[in-house]
């Protein structure tokens, strides 16, 4: 019995360590605190080896019909607005965050101001961690503490983490455009699924789409890796009115023509579209709207759409469609259908 | 190979203590070059690396990749110093490797004795190799997930596979914070005995 009181405390650390330290309430105290158990005995270790392995195996799950079909059963019960209702309230999240929480004290000032993002600081290293969020069809600016500025398009999710010697931001989702300062001691990186573009002073725009990354620079020049930290990885320089994309499994393509206007135009709360096919000009908006618009009819796909629209003016946008390419629309409740009149 | 670290590297030069040392006292972990600092934390969780890999791919092959490892987390200048964090970066890096190292495998068996063309179809073609580990592992694990508890499995799920943290989760389902770190350890220990029993 004894025995068994041992093994089941013995192993419920690996556990219990691998939820805690993934839980936002974890601080330096906690972290020495779970070295120590790790170092006490090879039990430890191996057990917390084994949750590790299950919780990378568990990542390759993805895709596979039964774990997709019980992710929808998920989003049937919440639905994505309670989703990013719930994010906004509580931005902080991710391997970073978790050593968040004691610290918050020094955030609640930033928290208010911001209503998203929490200020964190290791006092080794004084590195700071913050998330930053918008809604699907918002837009904002933030400042970095090095006067760096990030312009945020709709529903993005970026975490900053700055140090003496680091200025890191990841792109979880969406859309943003930097503008930044030159420090020649401290590279300016931007990591997007697996790759990273790395700038010293410039202005440039990452947007994450699906299970790729475009990359488009407007001043400057910088360099972008397919797949971070990989020596034999791809990389191109891209420099301004250039632009590559990349996927997740860190493949580069050829360096092409930045939509300059595009970028200039979403910083403007506007949308351009210059000879799009109506199936990629409403791609292209729906990412600004929580009903999106679809095409009903499948030969109207490939009709072109020109224009320079408002981000934020639906009615506006879908009363231009029906006008130029004499649809009608049709609000369906879920979404917004484009049907031949 | 295994038991050793590349040549050149600071542990060849400097006595562990110091380097312990050099961890505990504040002003000279600033100045800890990079290389220290990943050198002494390979010192530490080395043998546990080989350990992990060695269930992933051979254990010849693990010894190479943590090296590989190593050297790739040299070239990560960028690593935050926290242990927790830089134990699991570390960890994943050597993932991706054996990931990595799953795909080039399928090449290399191939080309033993097949024709170019067979070649190009085994690269396109890679199927479950891409995978970490065989089919019938990844089914049970997804049984698992399946087989949970339905709040545990609802936890499990829009963490790992939603990115909600514990605070939005709990506020989705009406739980305490707390709570949800202990669904989410329920969940770990299921998975990590299918992993014992399999792996």
């Amino acid at each position: 019995m004894k025995s068994f009181l041992r093994w089941r405390i013995r192993e419920q650390g690996a556990w219990g360590w691998f939820a805690r330290l993934r839980s936002g309430r974890v601080d330096e105290r906690v972290d020495e605190a779970w070295s120590k158990w790790l170092a006490e005995d090879v039990a430890h270790a191996r057990a917390y080896e084994n949750t590790e392995l299950a919780w990378e195996l568990s990542a390759e799950l993805k895709g596979r019909p039964k774990l997709e079909a019980l992710l929808r059963d998920l989003e049937a019960q919440f639905p994505a607005d309670t989703r990013r209702a719930a994010a906004q309230a509580s931005p902080v999240r991710g391997p970073l965050a978790v050593f968040g929480q004691s610290w918050r004290l020094a955030g609640l000032a930033a928290v208010a101001l911001l209503c998203v993002g929490v200020v964190t600081f290791f006092m080794l290293n004084r590195v700071s961690v913050t998330d930053y969020t918008t809604e699907i069809g918002e837009q904002r600016t933030i400042t970095l503490p090095d006067n760096s500025q990030v312009l945020l398009n709709t529903a993005t999710h970026v975490r900053v983490t700055y140090s003496r010697s680091l200025r890191r931001i990841d792109l979880l989702s969406g859309e943003a455009l930097f503008q930044v300062q030159k420090d020649a001691r401290r590279p300016f990186e931007v990591h997007a699924l697996n790759g990273v573009t790395t700038a010293v002073g410039t202005e440039f725009d990452v947007q994450v789409n699906g299970a790729s990354a475009a990359v488009s620079v407007l001043v400057g020049t910088v360099k972008v890796e397919g797949t971070a930290g990989d020596p034999k990885g791809q990389t191109a320089q891209v420099t301004l009115g250039q632009a590559v994309d990349y996927t997740a499994a860190g493949a580069v393509s050829a360096v092409r023509a930045a939509d300059a206007n595009r970028i200039r135009a979403w910083q403007a709360h506007r949308v351009v579209y210059t000879d799009v096919a109506l199936a990629a000009a409403l791609q292209d908006y729906n990412r600004y709207l929580r009903v999106p618009i679809v095409v009903g009819d499948p030969s109207l796909a490939a009709r072109h759409v020109n224009g320079v629209f408002r981000i934020g003016d639906q009615t506006a946008f879908i009363h231009a469609l029906e006008e130029g390419l004499h649809v009608k629309a049709v609000a369906t409740g879920s979404e917004i259908v484009l049907q031949k009149p | 190979m295994m038991d050793q670290l590349p040549p050149g590297t600071p542990q060849n030069e400097r006595p562990e203590s110091e380097l312990l040392h050099a961890q505990t006292s504040d002003g000279a972990s600033a100045a800890m070059s990079h290389r220290e600092y990943v050198t002494q934390l390979f010192t530490k969780y080395r043998a546990s690396l080989q350990r992990y890999l060695t269930r992933l791919v051979r254990p010849e092959d693990a010894a190479e990749l943590v090296q590989e490892t190593y050297f790739r987390l040299l070239r990560h200048e960028s690593m935050v110093r926290l242990e927790a964090m830089a134990r699991a970066f570390l960890f994943q890096t050597a993932t991706n490797l054996a990931r990595d190292h799953r795909r080039r495998g399928v090449v290399r068996r191939s080309d033993q004795h097949v024709a170019l063309d067979d070649l190009e179809i085994a690269q396109e073609h890679q199927g479950p190799e891409q995978q970490l580990v065989g089919e019938q592992i990844l089914a049970q694990i997804e049984r698992a997930i399946a087989d949970l508890p339905a709040d545990t499995r609802t936890v499990f799920l829009l963490h790992r596979f939603r990115d909600l943290s514990y605070p939005e989760i709990a506020k989705l389902m009406n739980l305490s914070t707390r709570s949800v770190a202990r669904k989410m350890a329920d969940a770990l220990e299921r998975l990590s005995s299918v992993v014992e029993a399999t792996l």
